[in-house]
C-alpha cells in the first residue's frame, strides 16, 4: 500500500476528473450541517417504508381453477386439441395421432384431470348411423391415448353423432370441422 | 333418473271418451235408421275388394254430397259437423280407394231425396257409390248417421252411427272411415293410427306424436336435452326412444297413456336405436362396446341384455320384422354401410342391398315382404327405396329433391312416413308406398325428423 501512494493518488484525481467532465454541473448537495439534531433529547421515531402490494409476475395456474377456465386455458394453450376424421371414417390419421400423442402427454403431465371425448359427425349420413359413428371415432381417440399410457379409467366417451355441430354449413369446410374428437375436462379426481 | 311427466290430457281423454263411441256405435251394427229398401248389412262378396297388399286397388267413383242442415244445428254442434265432414272428406281421400265427387261436381245434378231416383243421377257422373252422411245432436253430443249405398243395387253396404263430444268430431270421422276402409278392402283403415317423431320446435330435440294426417300434434317428452329416435311398441301402448339427459344417449320408455318415462337401459356409453319386437317383449338396440358397436336385445324391463349381432366395425339401427322371426340392421361389415337380415337368435346373417355405397334405416312393411330404406344418391342427399325380399329387386320411391330418409311403413303398407329437406329445413311427409307418389307434408314447424308409425290401435 504505502509503496506507491502516487499512483492512488493520480487514480483518485482522474476518477475526479472524468466525473467533473461527464457532469458538468453537479447538482447542489443539501448542507445537512445546517439540520443536524444536535441535541438528540428525544428518543427517535422509527420511520418504516410505505407498504406497497406485493407485485407477483407468477400468473395463477389457470389449470387449477375452474373447470371451464382449465379446459379454456387447455385449448387454448394448445395442451389439448380435436382430432378430425375423413367422411364415414373412424381412422385416425397420421395428424390425428400426432395430436393425440400432445393430448396424451398432457393428461400424463396432469393426472388429475378426468376428461370426456366427444364423438361428432357432419350432417351428411344418417342420424342413427352417425351416433354409431361419432362413438366409434371417440373410442378409437381414447384407444390410442390408453395405448400411450393414459388410464382408461379417466376417459370417457359420448357420441353426439350429427346432434351438435361445431360448424353449421352445408360444404366441405364446415363438414370436415365437424368430424371430429372433441376433450372436454369434466372434472379432477385427488392424485398422490 | 327420467322424470314421470304429464303427456297432454288430450291422449288420455280421448282414450277414455273412445269408448264412448264404441258404446254408442252397438246399437248401430245395423243401419239406424235402416234406409227404406236397404238390407241387412251382408258384406257382399262381389263388392269386398280382397287385394294383397302390394296390388293396386281399383279407385271407386265416390258421390260425396255436402251434411245437409248443418247450419240449422246450434253454433258448437254446427262447428263440430264441419270438421266431421272434412275430416270423414280427407280420410277418404287418403284411402287411395276413392274418388271423390264432392258438393260442387254435384252441384250440376237436381237431386229429390229419394235414392231410388236419384241413384242414376250419381251414377250419370260416373259415381258406383254413394256417401250419405247426417250429424244430428243428442244432448251434449254429436252423432254422426253415415252410409255408404252402392248405387246399383241401391244398397246400404256400410251403415253406421257413431256418438261423442264435440271435441271428438275428428275421431268419429276417422272412425267411420276406417270401418268403409275395413268393409271394402278387407284390412283395416289406418285413420286412427298416429306417427312419432321429433322436433325442436319447441327448443331442444323431444319426441313428439301426432295424427296419421298431421292433426293435433303434442309434445311427448320435455328432458330439455337430446331425445331422438322414437320406436312404438307392437300393441301401441309403449315408446322406447333415446335421450341423452342423464348423460350419453340410453334408452327410455315411455307410456303412451300415461306419459309416465321409465329407464329401459342406461348402462355404457352408447345405447341407441330401440325397435320392440311384434310382440312388444324385447327391444333390439346398438349398443358400442369400445369402437365396436353392436346389436343388442334385452327385455322390455331392461333385464336380460344380449348380444345378437358380431362383427368389428358398427351394427346398428336394428328392425324387427312382423313375424318375430327376423331383424334387419345397418352393418360396415363390408365396408360401406348396408343392410343386412338375420335371424331372431343372431344367426343365417345376409346382406340385402347391394346397389350404392351408404344404406340405413330398415323398415319392413307389414306383411314382411319389403323393407324401405334410405340410400345415399349423392355427397349430401338420400333417396328412399323400396327392396322386395323375394327378388331381392329395389325401387326408388323419391329423386332428385331434398335429402329423404327415416322411412316407416303405415301398419297397411300402403304409405310410408319419412323425413325430407325438399321443402328446405327437415320436415315430414308421407307418400305411396308403390308410387312414390301423392307426398303429403304433414309438418311444417321447427326442423322435424325420424317418424315412428305407430300400429294399428287396439
Amino acid at each position: 500500500m504505502n509503496r506507491r501512494p502516487l499512483a492512488w493518488i493520480t487514480v483518485l484525481a482522474l476518477t475526479t476528473l472524468v466525473a467533473a467532465c461527464a457532469k458538468k454541473t453537479p447538482p447542489p448537495q443539501p448542507d445537512l450541517g445546517s439540520s443536524t439534531v444536535t441535541t438528540p433529547t428525544q428518543p427517535a421515531t422509527d420511520v418504516n417504508p410505505q407498504p406497497r402490494p406485493a407485485v407477483d409476475d407468477k400468473k395463477p395456474d389457470p389449470l387449477s381453477g375452474d373447470i371451464a377456465a382449465a379446459n379454456d386455458h387447455a385449448y387454448k394453450a394448445g395442451l389439448l386439441g380435436d382430432v378430425y376424421f375423413d367422411f364415414d371414417k373412424s381412422d385416425l390419421t397420421e395428424p390425428s395421432r400426432a395430436r393425440l400423442a400432445r393430448n396424451a402427454e398432457f393428461l400424463r403431465a396432469h393426472p388429475e384431470f378426468q376428461l370426456s371425448i366427444e364423438g361428432h359427425c357432419d350432417e351428411r349420413g344418417t342420424n342413427e348411423y352417425n351416433l354409431a359413428l361419432g362413438e366409434r371415432r371417440a373410442a378409437a381417440a381414447k384407444d390410442y391415448m390408453v395405448s400411450l399410457g393414459v388410464a382408461a379409467t379417466r376417459l370417457r366417451t359420448i357420441s353426439y353423432g350429427e346432434e351438435r355441430p361445431q360448424c353449421t354449413g352445408s360444404d366441405e369446410s364446415c363438414w370436415s370441422l365437424n368430424r371430429r374428437a372433441h376433450f372436454l375436462i369434466t372434472g379432477r379426481t385427488n392424485v398422490g | 333418473m327420467p322424470r314421470a311427466l304429464p303427456w297432454p290430457a288430450v291422449v288420455c281423454a280421448v282414450s277414455l271418451l273412445t269408448a264412448g263411441i264404441v258404446a254408442a256405435q252397438d246399437p248401430a251394427a245395423t243401419p239406424a235408421p235402416p234406409p227404406a229398401g236397404a238390407g241387412a248389412q251382408q258384406p257382399g262378396r262381389d263388392i269386398t275388394v280382397v287385394l294383397p297388399e302390394a296390388n293396386q286397388l281399383p279407385i271407386i267413383q265416390l258421390a260425396f254430397p255436402a251434411v245437409p242442415n248443418l247450419s240449422s244445428l246450434p253454433g258448437p254442434a254446427a262447428n263440430a259437423g264441419r270438421e266431421l265432414d272434412r275430416t270423414l272428406r280427407s280420410d277418404l281421400d287418403r284411402t287411395g280407394i276413392f274418388e271423390i265427387l264432392g258438393p260442387e261436381e254435384l252441384a250440376v245434378l237436381t237431386v229429390s231425396g229419394d235414392l231410388e231416383r236419384d241413384a242414376d243421377q250419381y251414377r250419370s257422373l260416373g259415381a258406383a257409390m254413394l256417401l250419405q252422411s247426417e250429424v244430428k245432436l243428442e244432448g251434449d253430443k254429436v252423432v254422426l248417421e253415415g252410409r255408404l249405398i252402392d248405387l246399383a243395387s241401391r244398397q246400404t253396404i256400410v251403415g253406421k252411427r257413431y256418438r261423442g263430444t264435440y271435441d271428438l268430431a275428428r275421431r268419429i270421422a276417422h272412425t267411420f272411415a276406417d270401418e268403409i276402409v275395413l268393409f271394402l278392402t278387407s284390412r283395416r283403415g289406418i285413420a286412427l293410427t298416429s306417427i312419432a317423431f321429433v322436433s325442436d320446435r319447441d327448443g331442444s330435440k323431444e319426441i313428439y306424436l301426432m295424427d296419421y294426417d298431421g292433426q293435433d300434434q303434442r309434445r311427448a317428452t320435455g328432458h330439455k336435452s337430446i331425445s331422438m329416435s322414437p320406436a312404438w311398441s307392437g300393441s301401441g301402448e309403449t315408446i322406447a326412444y333415446v335421450s341423452f339427459f342423464g348423460g350419453g344417449p340410453a334408452l327410455y320408455l315411455a307410456d303412451v297413456a300415461t306419459g309416465r318415462k321409465s329407464p329401459l337401459v342406461t348402462e355404457g356409453s352408447l345405447n341407441a336405436s330401440p325397435a320392440f319386437s311384434p310382440d312388444g317383449r324385447q327391444v333390439a338396440f346398438a349398443r358400442a362396446l369400445g369402437a365396436n358397436i353392436e346389436i343388442f336385445v334385452c327385455n322390455r324391463d331392461g333385464s336380460g341384455v344380449r348380444r345378437l349381432s358380431n362383427s368389428p366395425g358398427i351394427d346398428t339401427n336394428p328392425a324387427w320384422s312382423p313375424s318375430g322371426q327376423e331383424v334387419a340392421f345397418t352393418s360396415s361389415r363390408a365396408g360401406t354401410p348396408q343392410i343386412y337380415v338375420m335371424d331372431v337368435e343372431g344367426s343365417n346373417v345376409r346382406r340385402v342391398t347391394f346397389e350404392g355405397d351408404y344404406n340405413d334405416g330398415a323398415a319392413w312393411s307389414a306383411d314382411g315382404t319389403r323393407i324401405a330404406y334410405a340410400t345415399r344418391a349423392e355427397r349430401n342427399r338420400f333417396d328412399l327405396a323400396v327392396l322386395d325380399l323375394v327378388t331381392l329387386a329395389s325401387q326408388k320411391l323419391t329423386s332428385g329433391l331434398g335429402s329423404n330418409e327415416s322411412p316407416s311403413f303405415s301398419p297397411d303398407g300402403r304409405r310410408i312416413a319419412f323425413s325430407s329437406t325438399r321443402a328446405g329445413s327437415s320436415q315430414i311427409f308421407v307418400l305411396d308406398a308403390r308410387t312414390g307418389g301423392t307426398i303429403e307434408q304433414l309438418t311444417f314447424q321447427g326442423s322435424n325428423s325420424a317418424p315412428d308409425w305407430s300400429p294399428y290401435v287396439k
